[in-house]
């Protein structure tokens, strides 16, 4: 028998960033309850030609210098959002922090890109020609793996450290990496997820492609519409969310609490076209991870949507569900509650997903009165229901034209 | 800017951007030893200078022998008075 074979992984912990809560139960109530964290940005409005709205993470005064100045320094907004969640993923797992140090453990957290805030600040300064002004720090912060390294670092982390950019599926890529790492036997055990902070610049790159909600004349919380006949195109939103993955011996052994065994992963190209999503190559990635996992599509109980909210694509993924499961596998998107946090929507919606599964209720898409036509034929869950829920499947979709699904099922 | 205003616009700088209290900002503490400060740090110490006091640092030869906290005071106090002498 293989090493692959032998190894089992699942969590043990997690932990988040977001903007309903930095606590993973006041964070699924406030999910539970229907609240949504899509504001209105007046700020915003110089830059932005539509109804400027998102989903910011609000930090309590000061909960940032609970990371030392030396740690924080080179944080920008997104790193300080990871290395708060990552505590407390830590936190939860139990994992002792001699084990994080003896090389055993990986740290893999993505985001479509450094701290935009950062970048913006950086290219003020060439472009005012003031580079003599340019903070030391300021490329720990720009770069592509900031959060991973500024986590890792916090933590005193000395395994693998990792950064997948893959946009969208940075957060899930970057889970199916630290699942890969230790199904190999290269690590024992990994803090992964996503990590990703929203400005203007962000939701401006969406607007260029008319792919942020506009239009929508409502209240902002009624924005972020997935599925739904009038969805008008996502919202920004921000945050990170970190699980903590351990082989399962590991685990057991230590006596942790085990949330679920992650039994399946895949992530693949489309091959195609960098920002339209494509029914079938979703389609081949879900195949791909039930393959993976050795179970059949009726074997899951819940699926977790990518569906941002954008015409297109939440289409082809209603496509692809309604080809590859059929109709009767409650899906339901949190898009709705959360805005699109990007790399780190993976992650966060994979936490919500587990307390689901923890608390046997299945939370609704916020905001779907109408189904689409296009996104009809599927048991979309539309208030919180009871379910029972022993198999799980996470996705997420990118720009770039990267797909990315994961299992879990409960142990 | 006198002495005394140089003294507190340096301090500030120490207290805002390197979160050190005031009353660890005596003269004789050593930047690097015991205010805690290193090389990265050391950049934006300059940058936050020139920003404070309007001047370039980065090719200056003597800032780069500074040692004490009481040696950045001395070296803005003469910097301020030659800013002062007439020009002939």
């Amino acid at each position: 028998m293989s090493t692959r074979q032998k190894r089992r992984v699942v969590i043990t912990g997690m932990g988040l960033t977001s903007a309903l809560g930095l606590d993973v139960g006041v964070f699924f109530d406030r999910l539970e309850a229907g609240d949504s964290a899509v504001r209105l940005m007046p700020d915003w409005s110089r830059k932005l030609k539509i109804n400027p709205v998102a989903a910011p993470v609000v930090l309590s005064e000061g909960i940032e210098k609970s990371i030392p100045r030396n740690f924080r320094r080179s944080m920008g907004r997104m790193s300080i959002y990871s290395a708060l969640a990552a505590e407390k993923a830590l936190q939860a797992s139990g994992l002792p922090r001699e084990f994080i140090a003896s090389g055993r453990c990986a740290c893999v957290i993505g985001s479509t890109m450094g701290s935009s805030e950062s970048i913006m600040e950086a290219s003020r300064i060439v472009i005012l020609n003031d580079s003599e002004n340019m903070p030391a720090l300021q490329f720990f912060k720009c770069a592509s793996h900031s959060a991973a390294f500024n986590t890792a670092n916090f933590l005193g982390l000395t395994g693998c450290v990792l950064a997948p950019a893959a946009a969208c599926a940075s957060g899930l890529q970057a889970i199916g990496i630290g699942r890969d790492l230790i199904l190999s036997g290269v690590q024992d055990a990994a803090i992964c997820g996503g990590a990703e902070e929203v400005t203007p610049e962000v939701t401006a790159s969406f607007e260029l492609m008319f792919a942020a909600a506009r239009g929508f004349s409502g209240p902002p919380q009624y924005s972020s519409r997935p599925f739904a006949a009038d969805r008008a195109g996502l919202v920004c939103g921000e945050g990170a969310g970190l699980v903590v993955l351990e082989e399962y011996e590991h685990a057991a052994r230590r006596g942790a609490n085990i949330h679920c065994e992650i039994i399946g992963y895949a992530t693949c190209g489309c091959g195609s076209h960098v920002s339209q999503s494509d029914h079938r190559s979703i389609v081949r990635c879900m195949d791909l991870t039930f393959r993976d996992a050795a179970i059949s599509p009726g074997q899951a109980d819940y699926i977790s949507a990518h569906a941002t909210a954008t015409v297109h694509g939440d289409s082809e993924e209603a496509m692809a569900i309604r080809e590859f499961f059929g109709h009767e596998t409650p899906v339901s998107s949190l898009k709705g509650h959360l805005g699109h946090t990007l790399g780190a929507s993976g992650a966060i919606e994979l936490i919500a997903s587990l307390e689901m599964m923890r608390r046997g209720r299945i939370l609704p898409t916020l905001n779907l009165e109408r189904v689409a036509d296009d996104c009809a034929g599927l048991d979309h869950v539309r208030s919180v229901r009871e379910h029972k829920i022993n198999v799980f499947v996470k996705n997420c979709f990118a720009f770039g034209g990267i797909n990315a699904t994961l299992i879990c099922r409960k142990v | 800017m006198n002495r005394e205003e140089i003294v507190a616009a340096i301090n500030s700088i120490f207290i805002e951007q390197f979160e050190i209290s005031e009353d660890k900002l005596m003269p004789d503490k050593e930047i690097f030893n015991d205010l805690g400060l290193d090389s990265l740090d050391i950049v934006d110490l300059m940058v936050g200078l020139q920003r404070r006091f309007g001047v370039s640092l980065r090719e200056n030869e003597e800032i780069r022998k500074i040692v004490t906290l009481g040696d950045v005071y001395e070296f803005f106090v003469r910097l301020e008075a030659k800013r002062g002498e007439p020009k002939t």
